[in-house]
């Protein structure tokens, strides 16, 4: 057989949802199609209503309701998992998420907590359109009180999901859709391929890559999600055609943002490249670079360069699509193009 | 036989990903049974075995595959299984490009081809790097017991013939303290003095002084330790002061002005060098200041060899006019990320550079390679290459494969031209009667060519030959001009003959040999 030795993410997720129903009777599954036997668009969900009839709700398309059930069966202490089938639909729940579910804690003293987990996923490069092929967690990340976290492939799946769910916080949980088919490389001895790796002991643990075991290096790349795969061809690339080394950093709590292990990273190597797959004004890269020429300014040796999205609508087209992402070439000349750069 | 077809689910999709084979290829399946799972928009589909029978899929899977296709058929009979495992399209699935595999980069695999080293001797988890490749290469010139020689360790000397004397004995030609304190405090008054009161100095303080041995006017040596063998010529003002040992084989020469400066220097025996040859520079009192120069090696005018790390130079090497090699540079701060390199300089056996070239710090030079003239060599040149530029690439071969009636034919125009040399010396050389051997006869005596030696001929004769298969009877000598060996005895005609040889790049065995004039 040519399955591959590492799961696929979506099997990872989907024994990870069996063994949290199992374990917790307060978790409940809404979405749409969930229901087996066909068991979600990208079956996530499957096997998982013919277990558990009744925690299992398949619902009508309207994401604001969803939103707003979930929001209630959260307050009254239940721990529902919101699985939004295509993240563009987040959309249709934004006044339940920014007027409802990000304030209920505080505007009600901390007498209730909305202990919500959303599953959606995002992300392109399957010709999809304009409509189900964005990448918007960069639309939650201004939003105070929620988290935000984004899942790649080589993160700990199960770890994050369970985190989510223990989280007494509302918890954006960012899948992507070309990751579901792909290994869960998570690292082994220490490494993922030839490429060393850290990972940081917070629930949300972040990542960090290096071909040099973490001794010298020319630059930083943080990412995180569907651009972790991406970001790593770049590395390789950039290791095997041009022996400069990067550091890649693979975040997956994007908010509250937390850039310990960035700040690490480019301690080490002296510049920081962002690469996001959402559009470039006003992103998750804007927000970091921001951030990084507040806090290591003395440690950046050039301006910090973002990688992501041309700002314009995803075409359905397979071409066009691929000339609007971004790629790994686009990393490679981003770090390329970093003033001072040691080859 | 049974097709499993991607069916369109939808108007807009014309792709699906076929995301996971849930069975193996060629297993049994049954009527209804999962085998593929495949993505399409808004849908992750099961596709079902439409029968029982064998598999045979024709995808592999994480690849798009165009709606409509048949990704695996299933065999019901055994006849059916064969003739699809015959058919063009029972070849193995269609592979992603697996990019998992490489480790080692570019700069690497260059590198070790370079140098012909085996990249799987290195044992390490992580990307093989040109760093790791230099070690390996240091590493196994080290196993290969490239050099016991303290200093040199780290170097590889295969295909590098030092000369023998690196291995004189520690206690051979030692200098009396005080007169190398003398050499040292007043060499002006040792310049002053004639060659032979020179020699005797030397060899009566306990340097060992060969038979012959000449020091030009106004030439001073001093070390600790000198040797130097018979028939040795150094020109008028030579300085040679070394801080170990300088020995210098027999029958080596070098023109006016000589410089040499370094540690530890040994050259080989029948050296050639020109006038204002200068071996030292910066650095050259380092401990690793270590020179060798292998016999029969030529010297031209105004060559520079900076010697601050060792510098290694094989048997029958051609340094022509002005070429200069360093082995260090000279700069800024390192942490400043500059470069400051010091490193090792090796030429091959029998490699050639050309007029002006220049050898940068750490390069080796392959055996029988040329550098053209004027190329600035900044990497390692394979063996046998021909390399021009700056920086100096490698465009051809520096020699071509003779057949042999060409090589027999240039072997005949050596003679010929031997012949005319020495008619236009005033000699009377008169050609023989057609036949074979050919040749002439000059006083008396039959210079001949013949492409094998087998059978004695009468002597007087010198016989030019490219295999020589008999021992020549008295009073005949034979120059195998491919084994480059010289046979028996032959006087002033073979003296002509080997000095003419020398002059197209021939030389014998046994050597060191110098043309004392003569017919030519």
């Amino acid at each position: 057989m040519t399955v591959s030795r590492e799961k696929r993410c979506v099997q990872v997720l989907n024994e990870a949802l069996h063994e949290l129903f199992a374990a917790r009777d307060d978790v409940h599954l809404l979405g749409e199609d969930v229901l087996d036997p066909y068991g979600g668009a990208f079956k996530v969900t499957q096997g998982l209503s013919d277990a558990y009839p009744g925690r299992v709700l398949t619902t009508p398309i309207s994401e604001a309701s969803l939103f707003g059930v979930a929001a209630g069966m959260a307050l009254r202490g239940r721990r529902p998992i919101l699985e939004i089938m295509f993240g563009d639909f987040i959309a249709l729940g934004f006044d339940q998420i920014v007027n409802g579910i990000a304030k209920f804690r505080e505007m009600y003293d901390d007498q209730v907590t909305v202990p919500l987990v959303v599953r959606t996923p995002m992300g392109g490069r399957r010709g999809y359109g304009p409509t189900h092929s964005q990448s918007l967690e960069k639309l939650l990340l201004g939003v105070p009180n929620v988290v935000v976290v984004a899942l790649g492939e080589c993160h700990d799946l199960e770890g994050l999901l369970v985190a989510a769910v223990e989280d007494d916080r509302p918890v954006f949980l960012i899948e992507n859709k070309l990751m579901y088919g792909r290994p869960n490389r998570r690292p082994e001895d220490g490494h993922v391929g030839e490429l060393a790796v850290r990972e940081t002991g917070s629930p949300y643990p972040a990542l960090t890559f290096s071909g040099t075991d973490f001794t010298e290096a020319s630059a930083t790349i943080v990412t995180y999600g569907g651009m972790l795969p991406v970001a790593l061809d770049a590395v390789t690339e950039l290791i095997l055609e041009h022996e400069v080394f990067c550091e890649v950093v693979a975040l997956s709590q994007l908010l509250p943002l937390d850039l310990e292990p960035v700040l690490e990273s480019v301690a080490r190597t002296g510049a920081l490249v962002t690469a996001e797959e959402g559009t470039l004004t006003g992103g998750f890269g804007a927000e970091i670079a921001a951030r990084m020429q507040e806090l290591a300014w003395g440690d950046l040796r050039a301006p910090v360069r973002r990688v992501a999205a041309r700002d314009g609508i995803i075409p359905s087209a397979r071409a066009l699509e691929d000339a609007m992402l971004p790629s790994a070439e686009d990393v490679v000349e981003a770090v390329a193009a970093l003033e001072g750069v040691r080859s | 036989m049974l097709e499993i077809v991607l069916t369109r689910e939808d108007a807009n999709t014309e792709f699906a990903l076929l995301a996971e084979w849930l069975v193996a290829d060629r297993a049994e399946v049954e009527q209804g049974q999962p085998v593929c799972v495949v993505e399409t928009t808004k849908a992750t589909v099961e596709v079902e075995a439409p029968g029982a029978g064998t598999i045979v899929q024709l995808y592999e899977e994480g690849v798009e595959v165009e709606l409509g296709k048949v990704v695996a058929r299933i065999a019901e009979t055994a006849e059916e299984l064969a003739s699809l495992e015959s058919g063009a399209e029972a070849a193995p699935p269609t592979r992603k490009p697996d990019g998992g595999e490489r480790k080692a980069t570019r700069k690497a695999v260059e590198l070790a081809e370079r140098h012909r080293v085996d990249l799987s001797a290195i044992d390490k988890r992580g990307f093989v790097t040109e760093k790791d490749v230099e070690a390996l290469i240091a590493r196994q010139a080290v196993d290969a017991g490239a050099s016991e020689r303290p200093l040199l360790a780290g170097i590889s000397t295969e295909r590098v013939t030092l000369p023998a004397l690196c291995d004189s004995p520690e206690g051979d030609g030692v200098l009396e303290p005080s007169f190398l304190e003398y050499l040292l405090t007043d060499p002006a008054s040792f310049r002053a003095l004639g060659s032979e009161e020179k020699c005797r100095l030397l060899r009566e303080n306990g340097a060992s002084i060969g038979d012959g041995v000449v020091l030009g006017e106004g030439s001073l040596v001093a070390a600790p330790r000198i040797v130097l063998e018979d028939g040795v010529e150094l020109g008028a003002r030579a300085t040679v002061r070394c801080e170990e040992v300088v020995a210098i084989g027999s029958l080596t020469r070098f023109g006016p002005d000589l410089e040499l400066l370094c540690r530890r220097a040994f050259v080989g025996a029948g050296v050639w060098g020109g006038r204002s040859v200068r071996f030292g520079g910066g650095g050259h009192r380092d401990p690793w200041a270590v020179l060798a120069v292998g016999d029969l090696a030529f010297v031209g005018d105004e060559a520079f060899v900076n010697v601050c790390r060792p510098v290694l130079i094989g048997r029958e090497v051609f340094l022509t006019m002005r070429t200069l090699i360093v082995t260090h540079n000279i700069g800024h701060s390192v942490l400043e990320g500059f470069e400051n390199r010091f490193a090792p300089v090796v030429l091959e056996d029998r490699a050639q550079v050309g007029l002006g070239a220049v050898v940068y710090a750490g390069c080796r030079i392959g055996a029988e390679a040329i550098i053209a003239s004027g190329s600035y060599v900044t990497a390692d040149v394979p063996a046998g290459a021909f390399a021009i530029g700056v920086p100096a690439k490698v465009t051809g071969s520096s020699s071509h494969k003779l057949s042999p009636p060409r090589r027999a034919e240039l072997a005949g125009r050596i003679l010929d031209d031997l012949h005319e040399l020495l008619a236009l010396r005033g000699h009377e050389p008169t050609a023989l009667e057609e036949g074979e051997p050919r040749g002439f006869e000059i006083d008396g005596v039959r210079v001949l060519f013949t492409p094998s030696f087998r059978e004695a001929v009468p002597g007087p004769a010198v016989v030019l030959t490219l295999d020589a298969v008999a021992e020549p009877p008295e009073g005949v000598a034979v120059l195998d001009l491919v084994a480059r060996r010289v046979l028996g005895n032959g006087g002033e005609v073979l003296e002509a003959a080997r000095e003419l040889c020398r002059k197209r790049g021939i030389r014998f065995e046994p050597g060191p040999w110098r043309y004392r004039g003569g017919l030519l």
